[in-house]
């Protein structure tokens, strides 16, 4: 260390007061983004009075899980969450092998890939639209299934892109020719070499699409009308959308206040289950960035430089 | 070998001799990319095939095909409509105002971070701002809900500490944007901020000890070293989201959309899925979709082409 100092130049007057204002500036918006978040999350742990009063502001306040014992007895909410695992890890899985195995395909020469590059691109830029993409669900016989929910945005125009640049960065083209002169063909090549290679940009496709079917709600309220086949966001939408209302329309809640001890109990309940339900519905999106941050940072920079 | 010699050989022969050519030699390639083609073909190039119904009177019992074609009916219908003009001013102010106020703030979260000292605070902060990203829309209006509640908020709360009187954030017309464009802010800032350290950490490093020793202080760097090299990507960044300048939103600003801020937040994405899904007019709001598609096409690529003149950067 001291070494080192002794060759450092040392930091002008400037740059201390630059690095104590940068500091100040960043404690500020750690300040604004971590705080909403954690305000959440000591609400849903605290005393449904306490929350009403406005005194949870630094610690949950007579610690409780009563909020998380009415989310539990909400027999919808965990119906369409199982119907959310199962859309995400269902149509996340299919989306990721579309898209590498196009992203490899795109990353090699070939003649007829500058009309389906141009293909695919355009769809980036200009689509449908709404209402002719419903029509066009429903000619196919897929509305109100649980098929549409797996099928709708399978391939991202952005993550192929993603995916094909990281590809073309990472993989020396060495290793193809050296494959090819053992007599691989592009499936050998692609199974035997280029998925082992790919372990970080298929965690980063994951999480990206997997979090983005997580929190879709919109193709949900669009193309299920059967509540059994909803997923998680839409319901959610349900419970946040009495929130809106001053509180005397919670249908929602209502239905389950027999359950629960009464409506008045209910309701009271129903105060911190709601931050309770944003808890549960987010935990799973946050956990899978969280566990996959490590591959994630150096795969999003590696994939987004040229893409 | 025989790709070697296949390949010097493509250039020549009519289509039909290339096409045939490349399927023996790249049938493989092609099994590949078929899911995916399939799926561009299906789910995007078969809705604008449909969208032909903008210009029919779409009765679902004929089909699209044989729906009657009626001009630009629909179109006219909906330019003359009382709520034509406010809609649009809506959605293009609601873009406009994100874009100003949304487009700076990553481009300086990311210098300010590149500037930070310590590693693992820097990990730290990194990590974090990320994380917003990861809320879902629906959650994201349900916190807004939460805090700029009238009676129970925090943000309200806060006011009537200071001695103010509560303001019931949500149904004013006037909170709409700021709400609407700060939770967004709030919310993807911090991711937007990937590409630009990425281009940040590709820096050669001996260009900032070079700085050094000419004494120039970490303002001078960003300066002149983080900035130009930061320029070509905003330039990009910016195309890309001029865009989107009449895009829709939908999906959050229906759920943000009170009876109270109707007069700010009738975007026209939200008209569309309401009177489209819901009373079934889709004609007409398909025409009302392509509209907005065709501009917000024709603005990217006037913006792509006035940057490709004026900066050499351009998208493609």
């Amino acid at each position: 260390m001291a070494k080192q100092h002794s060759t450092r130049i040392r930091e002008t007057h400037a740059d201390r007061v630059f690095n104590v204002i940068n500091l100040i500036f960043w404690l500020l918006i750690l300040f604004i983004v971590l705080y909403p978040l954690w305000l959440i999350i000591i609400a849903s742990v605290s005393d449904p009075d306490a929350v009403l009063a406005g005194r949870v502001l630094l610690w949950p306040v007579d610690f409780s899980l009563m909020g998380y014992q009415a989310v539990f007895q909400y027999s919808e909410l965990w119906n369409s969450y199982m119907n959310s695992i199962f859309y995400t890890v269902g149509g996340s899985f299919l989306s990721v092998i579309i898209t590498i195995a196009a992203a490899y395909a795109l990353s090699r020469k070939f003649t007829g890939k500058t009309l389906v590059n141009l293909g695919i691109t355009f769809t980036m830029f200009f689509s449908g639209g709404l209402i002719p993409i419903f029509l066009n669900v429903r000619d196919l016989g897929l509305y109100n299934t649980r098929t549409v929910m797996i099928l709708i945005n399978l391939v991202s125009v952005w993550n192929l892109m993603v995916a094909r640049t990281y590809i073309q960065t990472t993989i020396p083209n060495e290793l193809y020719e050296a494959a090819v002169m053992d007599g691989a063909g592009h499936f050998t090549y692609f199974f035997k070499c280029v998925l082992p290679l790919s372990g970080t940009i298929i965690a980063v496709l994951s999480v990206y699409y997997g979090v983005a079917r997580w929190n879709d709600y919109f193709t949900g309220l669009v193309f299920i009308r059967d509540r059994v086949k909803l997923p998680l966001q839409t319901v959610l939408r349900e419970i946040l959308a009495s929130l809106s209302s001053t509180g005397s329309s919670d249908t929602f809640f209502e239905a389950y206040a027999d359950n629960l001890g009464g409506l008045q109990e209910a309701l009271r309940k129903a105060e911190v289950a709601k931050y309770c339900c944003i808890v549960v519905s987010t935990v799973p999106a946050v956990i899978l960035y969280i566990f996959m941050q490590k591959y994630f940072v150096k795969g999003v920079m590696i994939g987004s430089l040229k893409g | 070998m025989t790709s070697l010699s296949g390949r010097k050989m493509q250039h020549r022969g009519s289509l039909g001799q290339r096409i045939v050519r490349t399927l023996q030699r790249d049938w493989q390639l092609w099994v590949l990319l078929l899911p995916a083609i399939a799926f561009f073909i299906v789910f995007c190039y078969f809705p604008m095939y449909g969208v032909q119904i903008a210009f029919k009177d779409y009765k679902a019992a004929f089909g699209i095909n044989g729906s009657k074609w009626v001009g630009l009916k629909h179109f006219e219908k909906f330019f003359s409509s009382y709520y034509c003009g406010r809609m649009f001013a809506n959605t293009f102010l609601l873009n406009l105002y994100g874009l100003l106020f949304g487009f700076p703030i990553p481009i300086v979260l990311a210098i300010l971070l590149n500037q930070l000292n310590g590693k693992r605070f820097k990990g730290f902060a990194q990590t974090a701002i990320y994380v917003p990203h990861f809320i879902s829309t629906v959650v994201l209006a349900g916190m807004i809900y939460l805090f700029f509640s009238p009676t129970n908020g925090i943000i309200n709360r806060l006011i009537a500490a200071f001695g103010g009187t509560p303001i019931y954030f949500v149904i004013e017309a006037g909170w709409f944007r700021p709400l609407f464009i700060g939770s967004d802010i709030w919310q993807n800032a911090g991711w937007n901020t990937i590409l630009y350290i990425a281009t940040l950490t590709g820096i050669d490093p001996q260009l900032y000890e070079a700085a050094t020793i000419d004494g120039a202080t970490r303002w001078d760097k960003i300066k002149h070293i983080d900035i130009p090299h930061l320029l070509p990507i905003c330039v990009m960044m910016l195309i890309l989201s001029c865009g989107s300048l009449l895009s829709s939103n939908t999906d959050k600003a229906l759920l943000l959309q009170t009876s109270g801020n109707i007069k700010t937040s009738d975007i026209i994405g939200v008209y569309v899925y309401n009177t489209g899904l819901g009373k079934a007019q889709y004609s007409y709001t398909s025409a009302i979709g392509l509209c907005l598609n065709v501009i917000n096409f024709a603005i990217i690529m006037l913006v792509n082409a006035f940057s490709r003149k004026v900066s050499e950067i351009s998208l493609f």
